[in-house]
């Protein structure tokens, strides 16, 4: 579309930008923190350190930057923090020294987090600055939002200056020193033997606890009573800054889904149903063969503006096989080379020999030949919001599949939508059964066929030109789509199955949704992609475009089709096979 | 000058005083020095596990296989040890270009009172089998599988060796020692790390007596080693700085662990870049010319991210620098 208003485009391409930003910068931070704590499989996932598949604790509440407001530097003293946090305290400790109150808690969990930055290694010079840069980013960040204006936050902030200075032996924030004093003043009866004991017992956990806890119930109690004598809990302005914060009891694990890129989140029905996905009707299912939803000339000219598109691009074919190759190949004995100086004697030429006593060349040597075990799918969402990306997604699987043949690797590119919008006959036939209620998927499902692993590249061309169809982009169902796939790698003798899905959103069928519930579908999903990793035979990566899949793909990659150009995709995309991206 | 298939060792050292390894160890060593025994390097350290397991290997003829990841001074090790005892040491590395022939020995054209005549030529096993010779294989895990089958005979101890051709029986000389050393314990090339390296034969594994492993030292002994190489680092300023680049050194073991880096800094390579820290006088700068610039493209960032932690300065990879000024 020419007329498309360009401003949208920009600044749809300037969030994938960021979008991108922000999960380079968890990748590296991720990367340190695992090889600080060697721990190898640490990872973000939607903002939160997971390890393998479960989320980790939130942890103190200076741990959790915004990518808006803050900078890199203090992305990296959360990682530090992070990565000393898992190496130097026991979780395990920790847990059951923790106490009930929520608001003791908070301080507790935050008394333990300095402890734990207080324990840097002196010759990692960078960490400890990381760390304090983080800590005054954060106390400004308290500070200049207005929250040290209210009783209760000017007290909570005077603790966590006071005894981080004390434990670490660093100086409190600069800009707020003269604030504290009053405050500093009034506390330090109440705390102040309890203050001494944390930089002396910093390198003892249970020890430290002690004195944590004093601190913890003291500044606890006098909190209550601020808050309960103060009018300013109850002014909606201050309420929303301290969310942002997370001042009080809102780090149980419960509250996950919310910093999700990928919306997503649990399907009461689903749930209920203890994870049995149900199909209303599978009558109106369709599979098709690419080749046959359009006609010959519509393809052919389909086909000449993919042609013309991938010219453009400039992409280097013969580099991207031979990178392929180099990801996916072994090594594999095939035959003999002949006629060697050296090597095992070749039988053959002992002849040679005796006709000519000064010919070396008289054996062979195992020759090795990379060979390419694998296939690769790529399973495409045509949902309606892929249109516009119709054209970048098509040259990325046609150069893909062209590439992977090169490489002596297998292909197949699939594609899933439905066949009508709004749930189609089957909702029909649902509203005509009288509306049963939680009727599960709600629509003609439509698997397409673009490319077969046993159809050569050439002769796939025509089908593959198909995915410019622009009616064909109705609706999507990942989770059907997704097990469709697997299930037909496992047909194919190749040692090693790579599944990349190419996605832009989250499931969607508003038939599906309006019947049961918003997240039925994705929560779906992530239970096919949880189970489908499972089983480990099938590598499954999530390509988002724009978009960051890592709620529902364990190894996921965000592509930006906008800005990039042709080979900087393709690298990408290898990488992610590669496993370098491992969100 | 004597052959040195006469000598035998003719004294006793105390492990404790040569090597300062707690134990009242006896271990029999040479008097002379023959051409074979290597130089002794003064700065070596000496690993107290790997350094018993290979005095097992002088003292009671056991064989020692020597495992670990690159750059960790295994050969040098087993050669260091030999060159305190005075015992003549041969180093053979099993590349995959070492024939059967290479080590049994062949026929071969010589010249005798100006008639050319075939005669046998001992290759370096039946030598060294009749020598009192420590017999080195690095790289073992690299050795073709034919050549294998070959070392495999000498491998049982006191076990007599077959010149088919020459139809001779050889007997190994009692201060014969045979050690190797290898990068994996013959599983392959599991981690991707060591192309090359091949999967060894059980039984040949087996018949190793002692595998010791010598990995990446505490962080101090290696900080020391460091500082004994390149003197201009000794003193406490230097101790500071190479105590950061074994720090850096460490986060891509950990990292390599982890799976994110391909490339890892063996302790070799953390001295080459003091080394290189003396020639520019600039540790980022060094950093990147002996270690960054292996490491593949993809990592680079990450890599600067280890160095920013411990030096607290950029590298040009950085993420930092290259994403703009507001990030």
């Amino acid at each position: 579309m020419t007329d498309a208003p360009a401003p949208a485009t920009a600044s749809a391409s300037a969030m994938q930008r960021r979008v991108r930003q922000e999960e380079q910068v968890a990748e590296l931070c991720a990367g340190v923190v695992r090889a600080f704590s060697g721990e190898r499989d640490l990872h973000f996932r939607g903002r939160r350190l997971h390890r393998g598949r479960v989320a980790l604790p939130w942890f103190a509440p200076h741990l959790h930057p915004s990518p808006e407001t803050d900078d890199f530097a203090s992305f990296r003293g959360v990682a530090d923090g992070l990565a000393l946090r898992l190496t130097v305290s026991d979780a395990a400790l920790h847990e059951s020294l923790r106490p009930e109150d929520p608001v003791e808690r908070m301080l507790f969990e935050m008394l333990e987090q300095f402890r734990a930055e207080a324990m840097a290694p002196d010759v990692m010079a960078g960490m400890r600055r990381n760390l304090r840069h983080r800590h005054e980013q954060w106390s400004l960040a308290f500070h200049h939002s207005g929250l040290t204006d209210t009783a209760r936050g000017l007290l909570l902030y005077a603790v966590a200056q006071i005894c981080r200075a004390r434990v670490s032996g660093q100086q409190v924030v600069e800009e707020t020193e003269d604030m504290l004093e009053a405050t500093r003043f009034h506390l330090a009866p109440l705390i102040g033997h309890a203050l001494a004991g944390l930089r002396r017992d910093r390198a003892d956990q249970a020890a430290y606890a002690v004195h944590a806890l004093a601190i913890a119930r003291t500044v606890a109690t006098m909190l209550h009573e601020a808050g309960e004598d103060s009018s300013d809990a109850h002014d909606p302005h201050v309420d929303d800054k301290r969310s942002v914060f997370m001042l009080v009891a809102d780090m149980d694990r419960e509250i996950v889904e919310r910093f999700t890129t990928a919306e997503s989140g649990r399907s009461a029905v689903l749930d209920d149903a203890g994870g049995a996905y149900r199909v209303f009707s599978d009558a109106y299912d369709r599979e098709h063969d690419a080749a046959t939803l359009a006609r010959k000339e519509v393809l052919a000219g389909h086909r000449e503006k993919l042609d013309r598109r991938i010219a453009v691009q400039g992409v280097n074919i013969a580099r991207l096989a031979r990178e392929l190759r180099a990801l996916l190949a072994d090594p594999t004995r095939d035959g003999w080379d002949g006629g060697q100086e050296e090597g095992l004697i070749d039988g053959r030429r002992l002849a040679q020999l005796v006709a000519s006593p000064t010919e070396r060349r008289l054996f062979r040597t195992e020759h090795l030949e990379p060979v390419a075990d694998c296939i690769v799918t790529l399973l495409i969402d045509c949902s309606g919001s892929m249109k516009e990306h119709a054209e970048s997604v098509a040259m990325m699987a046609d150069v893909f599949a062209r590439a992977l043949e090169q490489a002596g690797a297998a292909s197949e590119v699939l594609g899933f939508t439905t066949g009508a919008w709004n749930g189609g006959r089957a909702q029909r036939e649902w509203v005509r059964a009288g509306k049963p209620p939680q009727p599960g998927r709600l629509n003609e499902r439509c698997h397409i066929v673009f490319k077969a692993a046993a159809t050569p590249w050439r002769r796939a061309r025509p089908a593959m030109a198909a995915l410019l169809k622009a009616d064909l982009f109705r609706e999507g169902i990942d989770g059907e789509a997704v097990d469709w796939a697997c299930a037909r790698l496992r047909q194919r003798p190749e040692a090693r199955k790579l599944l990349l899905v190419i996605s832009d959103g989250s499931p969607m069928d508003s038939a599906t949704h309006l019947a049961n519930d918003a997240h039925y579908l994705d929560h779906h999903l992530r239970d096919v992609v949880a189970r489908q990793e499972q089983r480990r035979d099938i590598e499954i990566a999530g390509i988002g475009v724009g978009l960051d899949l890592s709620p529902y793909y364990s190894r996921s990659h965000v592509l930006d089709l906008a800005a990039s150009t042709g080979n900087t995709i393709f690298r990408e995309v290898i990488d992610l096979m590669a496993g370098r991206h491992r969100r | 000058m004597t052959d040195i298939a006469d000598l035998r060792p003719d004294r006793m050292l105390s492990v404790r005083e040569v090597f300062g390894i707690d134990t009242e160890l006896q271990v029999p060593a040479f008097s002379e020095r023959d051409d074979h025994v290597p130089e002794v390097d003064a700065v070596y350290r000496f690993n107290p596990d790997v350094t018993l397991a290979i005095l097992a290997g002088f003292m009671r003829d056991r064989r020692v296989m020597v495992q670990g990841l690159h750059g960790t001074g295994k050969s040098t090790h087993i050669e260091q040890v030999a060159a305190r005892l005075n015992w003549p040491c041969v180093r053979l590395n099993l590349d995959g270009h070492i024939s059967r022939l290479d080590l049994v020995g062949k026929d071969a054209v010589v010249l005798r009172e100006g008639q050319q005549v075939t005669e046998f030529q001992e290759g370096i096993v039946p030598w060294s089998l009749q020598r009192p010779v420590a017999l080195v294989f690095d790289e073992y895990d690299a050795g073709r599988p034919d050549v294998m089958f070959v070392i495999q005979r000498i491998l049982e101890q006191g076990g007599k060796f077959t010149l088919m051709d020459q139809n001779r029986v050889l007997r190994p000389h009692p201060f014969f020692r045979l050690f190797a050393t290898a990068n994996t314990v013959g599983l392959g090339n599991l981690n991707g790390l060591y192309h090359g390296a091949q999967r060894l034969n059980h039984a040949q594994i087996d018949r190793w007596n002692i595998v010791a492993s010598l990995n990446y030292l505490p962080a101090g002994e290696e900080i020391a080693i460091v500082q004994a190489r390149v003197p201009s680092l000794a003193d406490e300023a230097g101790r500071q700085l190479v105590a950061s680049m074994v720090a850096v050194a460490d986060l891509t073991r950990k990292g390599f662990a982890a799976g994110d880096l391909s490339t890892l800094m063996s302790p070799r390579t953390v001295i080459t870049w003091a080394e290189n820290v003396e020639i520019f006088k600039n540790p980022a700068l060094a950093f990147r010319l002996s270690f960054v610039n292996k490491c593949d493209d993809a990592e680079r960032p990450l890599v600067a991210e280890y160095f920013q932690r411990c030096f607290d300065q950029e590298l040009k990879e950085s993420h930092q620098l290259s994403s703009g000024s507001h990030e």
